[in-house]
């Protein structure tokens, strides 16, 4: 598998007044196709920020960033735009779907902005909202949905347009166990049975339960990776 | 992007009716503006037109002439036959609807003094032969009491109320005019047969043609006046240039010596009321400009209100890979739909109303305000093509100058600290 996101000594600065706050200090990272993996740590330790840098949401004080070897934290904004459009997928914390569009709408939104035809668009989404059974509630406003209901809204929508990489900053964070274990249950089996690569940004032990990789971050440095294991009582449950 | 904006109109749907409202009542008010500002322009247009005509004639320099002899225009009434005829021949190039029906009046102004009830006063008296509708018209614009002189009238003389109340005179009294030195009889004597309530009162008195012809000169005139009754808008009143310069051709060919006359039009004669009507145009536009400045804050601030309340989302768009320039489009959509609206319901019922106040209207009680600004009672409401594209201009302008700041500080968010805003 080849190296498909890499951060090459990643720094994070920011200035409030004359007091300067270290977010990241020197991270490397490398992420690897088909890879489903988290970045953990307690509040305020830099993952959220890490995910952001590596997405092109933000740019970093040093350090590089590269998608499939390529270097993105010197383009422009608009070139940083498209780049998102085209290779990235997703999922927030507070779910963040447009209020006033149906979840079909909501899932075919990152497809209308590549300019996909409507036809086209609508079948790839409809088929996004199936694969995480949301199709019978297609027509619904996020309103109408539970918190689980419009966060696999929210997955659709990364999936839908087919990106390289989904991800998910605390996807399970506002979310009750069985809602939460039923996603993760559903990100996994895209990672498996599509391949989808996932990173998240968590400190969820239900999601850092199923990953294959964890990076984890205290302080904003990447102080060790593991595999975990799955922890009995997810397993006993049946959610995993 | 188009629906997105056309569903976050209905977002606040109160809000975004409440804007279009206002839209509307400024569009309307614009309308109905350009609309009184054009019944005032015309009501002076006609109240010109009809008492000096759209066309003069006088003897050539006649501005810095002060002799009264050589002031007139000898044996008046064939210059008017033939004036008559040539306007017949004028239809190529102009609008030949605006120039029918032809009013020639012959109109001879003799200075003079008028004595009555032992006071007397200096007056130019104006001496007219008006068409019977042209009579009817001024009659019902400016007669206050009593009757105007028919052509050909030697005993009746109508004066203006200030001068009548000036002279101690009522109807049916006895006046003298002396106007010695002149041509004709150089005095006459004149029943009070009907009172005029017009500008310049203190100083007008009006007779038959005839009769002033007798006081100050025999079968001669100091000008002829050229009315034509279509000729009602301010905005139609180009065509008299291209009428005039046809006529002088068509009166020359006749034979007439037009050297020695001077042919002008209203405006020439008067340059003070056609430079106001001009410049009036200037201050309806600025005017109008400050309604939609008023209307462009009012959308700015919903836009704007708009712009704050989804400042999360605008971070989520934008991180998902909404690119800035969709984000303002989508903004000056939901601004330029919003202005729309207002700007289609205000112009239907504007020009509806427009439409009524063209078939005349006026404002009962205040008659003796219009007669003291020259206006006619009764005014008639006009709105130009011109006025009609500078509202649509206008409104589309506000649409886009109040949706640019509130649009392009949407734009301008980063996405990682806009979807940490909260609006608390």
């Amino acid at each position: 598998m080849s190296v498909l996101l890499q951060a090459k000594q990643l720094e994070k600065t920011y200035r409030v007044g004359e007091v300067e706050t270290y977010a990241l200090r020197g991270v490397d990272l490398d992420v690897t196709e088909g890879e489903f993996t988290a970045v953990a740590g307690p509040s305020g330790s830099g993952k959220s920020t890490l995910l952001h840098l590596l997405a092109g949401l933000d740019k970093p004080s040093k350090g590089e960033v590269y998608l499939e070897g390529e270097r993105i934290d010197t383009l422009s904004i608009a070139q940083l735009a498209n780049l998102r459009l085209a290779n990235f997928g997703f999922v927030f914390q507070a779910y963040n779907l447009i209020p006033v569009l149906s979840a079909l709408e909501n899932a075919a939104f990152v497809l209308e902005l590549q300019g996909v035809p409507k036809k086209e668009r609508e079948a790839r989404a409809m088929e996004a909202l199936t694969v995480l059974d949301m199709d019978q509630y297609a027509s619904r406003r996020p309103n109408q949905l539970s918190g689980g209901q419009q966060q696999r809204v929210a997955v659709a929508r990364a999936l839908a347009s087919n990106p390289s990489v989904i991800l998910a900053d605390e996807p399970t964070a506002n979310l009750d166990s069985t809602t939460g274990l039923a996603l993760i249950e559903h990100m996994k089996r895209l990672n498996e049975q599509q391949g989808v690569t996932f990173l998240f940004s968590t400190h969820d032990p239900r999601l850092l339960a199923h990953v294959k990789r964890i990076a984890r971050v205290e302080d904003g440095k990447i102080v060790g990776e593991d595999s975990p294991q799955r922890e009995p009582e997810l397993v006993a449950s049946g959610a995993a | 992007m188009w629906l997105l904006a056309w569903r976050n109109i209905w977002r606040k749907k109160w809000r975004s009716l409440l804007t279009a409202f206002a839209v509307g009542v400024v569009v309307y008010l614009t309308l109905i503006y350009f609309g009184m500002v054009g019944a005032s322009q015309n009501g002076m247009y006609q109240s010109i037109s009809q008492n000096a005509g759209h066309i003069q004639l006088r003897v050539a320099g006649y501005r810095d002439i002060h002799d009264f002899d050589d002031l007139l225009i000898d044996g008046v009434a064939s210059l008017t036959e033939q004036i008559s005829s040539a306007v017949t021949s004028l239809n190529s190039d102009i609008d030949t609807e605006l120039i029918q029906d032809l009013q020639v009046s012959t109109a001879l102004e003799v200075p003079g003094l008028l004595e009555g009830d032992g006071r007397s006063r200096g007056i130019v008296l104006q001496g007219i032969d008006q068409t019977d509708s042209g009579r009817e018209r001024y009659a019902e614009e400016y007669l206050e009491a009593g009757n105007l002189p028919t052509p050909g009238d030697l005993e009746s003389i109508a004066l203006g109320n200030k001068l009548a109340t000036a002279l101690g005179v009522d109807l049916g009294d006895t006046v003298y005019m002396y106007a010695p030195g002149t041509e004709g009889y150089g005095a006459a004597a004149f029943t009070v047969t009907g009172l005029l309530n017009i500008a310049g009162a203190e100083t007008f008195a009006v007779s038959s043609l005839l009769a002033a012809q007798d006081v100050g000169a025999p079968e001669d005139a100091s000008r002829v006046e050229l009315y034509f009754p279509n000729l009602r808008r301010f905005v139609d009143d180009p065509v008299l240039g291209a009428a005039r310069d046809q006529l002088v051709g068509a009166l020359a060919e006749a034979g007439v010596e037009v050297d020695a006359l001077e042919v002008e039009l209203w405006r020439e004669v008067d340059p003070s009321i056609s430079s106001y009507l001009a410049s009036s145009e200037g201050i309806t536009t600025v005017i109008t400009g400050l309604f939609f400045v008023l209307a462009g804050l009012l959308v700015m601030n919903t836009v704007y209100l708009s712009v704050m309340e989804r400042i999360k989302e605008f971070g989520v768009m934008i991180a998902l890979g909404t690119k800035r320039r969709n984000v303002v489009r989508m903004m000056l959509g939901e601004s330029l739909f919003i202005c729309a609206v207002g700007a289609s319901v205000g112009g239907v019922l504007g020009m509806v109303s427009l439409w009524r106040m063209a078939q005349g209207f006026s404002f009962p009680g205040m008659e003796e305000l219009f007669v003291e600004y020259g206006l006619p009672a009764t005014l008639y409401a006009s709105i130009s093509p011109d006025q009609i594209v500078l509202t649509v201009v206008f409104t589309v302008l506000t649409g886009i100058l109040a949706a640019l700041f509130p649009a392009f500080t949407a734009a301008r968010l980063e996405p990682v600290e806009a979807m940490r805003f909260s609006a608390a």
